[in-house]
């Protein structure tokens, strides 16, 4: 086996391609996920944005007061496209006071 | 446990388990600790964190692709296939390509011309990689997914010990109070002693903050017992009791199947009253790991003096300052970092705390709201929801029990002042 040391284990990022993206002048963690792919494996980041976050600190690439994590999109966890189905807008059982009305509906 | 023993199926091999097991215990106490396969360099991977957040130990259980070990409780019978992975396990050719790109490959440039390669390389990549099969729908006999709404007062995220705090007060003065946690009842009682939420949805991730729709989604996987469940709530407030997770420390194959979240494990040996039999060293710094090693019983080194993690398959030993000491599990124990990814969805402001990002709140613990961008093209009117923080999500180095408490005599404040009485 290659010795390898991982960031982002579900994309395979390894410190190694971290420094490549460093090298080409990325050092915001948007950045380095949009070059490298960090993030956005089945996780979403969750294993692997503190340890960013922290290594561009250690190396005096951010401010830790600067740093801000990629945005957080739903789905947080793994779902299937069968139960958001189970879904039918609009939602919550109708309230008189939250009647929409019809016309707003296209 | 005295119950009777149950018999599971992986990739065709019966395999015993106890009641009560997760698919990832009953796996691991088999010696099963490679389970798939990584996208890329294609070397083998198995559970990590064991709490249901890092994302390598998906499986294909009952039939169903991409389930979290870790999370499923095992059913007499269960079959359980290993995803993303090629022939028989560790005779898998896609392993070559950990051998053939040793300085790592760049995947911008690696193969994209002349067209033609490129054509042929995708198709390979297509064939051999990718996230489990779909099911073959419909699953005979299989329930519709149901569709359930709750409008409480305060909405729980999170029943570890902040919010079980939390939402014990609550409930003691009459607040209408619905808690959610992932984890399942036996693992929720074995995790900590306080008594559990009395409207408590188990099994049931938060996975969506949805501020324009003023609500927010959560789900139960298909194998808790009965239908699926989507759960929509519309609270008034939303209290981020989600704790922390231990994230990942970056050393040489920190990858072997074999290398474990150190304070997962120790959970998961409280839930099924086992012991570690293998031979095994804790890596982490500070206090904390220091007293999870002294609880499992581990010699701790600091991950900065680890040169390496040696191994093929799954963890052989490591290497401390040039000597090589055999095992076969691993524990990181990390500084853990808040979860507060559904927080920022719902608009709260986060701030490292060089570990990770926590929630930023008043003393009370009232989230303080991001800057919302100026392109947001949502209602901006006002947020439809009070947010709220309590425990390691908001601070890792609080009691968790005692914040959750501080957060439920402020919230309780707030709501005597805005009734009208």
């Amino acid at each position: 086996m290659t010795a390898r040391a991982f960031l982002c284990r579900c994309e395979d990022v390894t410190l190694g391609e971290i420094d490549r993206a460093i090298d080409r002048g990325l050092t915001t963690i948007e950045e380095i996920k949009r070059y490298t792919g960090l993030g956005t494996g089945p996780c979403q980041g969750k294993e692997c944005t503190g340890a960013l976050a922290r290594l561009l600190v250690d190396r005096g690439l951010a401010r830790a007061d600067a740093l801000q994590p990629f945005t957080a999109r739903p789905p947080a966890e793994p779902i299937t496209l069968g139960l958001l189905a189970a879904a039918r807008a609009p939602f919550f059982a109708a309230r008189p006071e939250e009647d929409p009305d019809p016309k707003d509906t296209p | 446990m005295d119950a009777e023993p149950l018999t599971i199926y992986f990739d065709g091999d019966p395999l015993p388990a106890r009641p009560g097991d997760t698919v990832s215990a009953a796996l691991l106490r088999a010696g099963h600790l490679a389970t798939t396969r990584s996208p890329k360099y294609r070397r083998p991977r198995g559970p990590y964190c064991l709490i249901g957040e890092c994302g390598t130990c998906q499986l294909r259980i009952a039939g169903q692709p991409n389930l979290r070990a870790c999370l499923t409780v095992v059913q007499e019978g269960l079959v359980v296939e290993s995803q993303n992975a090629w022939g028989p396990a560790g005779l898998d050719p896609t392993r070559l390509v950990d051998h053939l790109f040793r300085r790592g490959f760049d995947h911008h440039h690696f193969l994209v011309r002349p067209r033609l390669a490129n054509v042929a390389m995708q198709a390979i990549a297509r064939t051999m990689t990718g996230f489990g099969v779909l099911p073959e729908l419909p699953r005979p006999g299989a329930p519709p997914p149901e569709l359930h709404e709750h409008v409480p007062t305060v909405l729980v995220l999170g029943a570890g010990p902040a919010g079980r705090a939390l939402t014990g007060a609550l409930e003691a003065a009459g607040v209408d109070v619905l808690a959610l946690d992932r984890r399942d009842r036996l693992g929720l009682s074995r995790w900590h002693p306080a008594p559990l939420p009395q409207r408590l949805l188990v099994d049931t991730g938060a996975f969506g903050v949805y501020a324009p729709e003023r609500l927010i989604a959560a789900a139960s996987p298909p194998l808790a017992g009965g239908s699926p469940r989507l759960h929509l709530v519309r609270p008034k407030h939303i209290v981020f009791a989600t704790g922390a997770r231990e994230g990942m420390i970056p050393l040489l194959n920190n990858d072997l199947p074999g290398v474990l979240a150190a304070r997962g494990l120790a959970h998961l040996l409280e839930r099924t009253d086992s012991q570690l039999t293998a031979p095994c060293v804790l890596l982490g710094d500070g206090e904390e790991a220091e007293a999870l090693a002294a609880q499992l019983g581990v010699h701790r080194y600091a991950p900065a003096d680890v040169e390496r993690i040696l191994g093929r398959d799954h963890v052989e030993g490591i290497v401390v300052a040039g000597r090589t000491i055999p095992c076969g599990v691993i524990l990181l124990a990390p500084t853990r970092a808040p979860i507060s990814e559904l927080a920022a969805q719902a608009g709260a402001q986060l701030r490292f705390d060089g570990a990770g990002f926590a929630v930023l709140t008043d003393p009370d613990g009232r989230a303080l709201l991001a800057p919302r961008p100026p392109d947001a093209d949502d209602d901006p009117a006002e947020p439809p929801w009070q947010i709220w923080a309590c425990g390691h999500v908001r601070n890792t180095s609080v009691d968790p029990t005692a914040d959750g408490l501080a957060v439920a005599a402020a919230l309780l404040a707030e709501l005597a002042a805005s009734e009208p009485s």
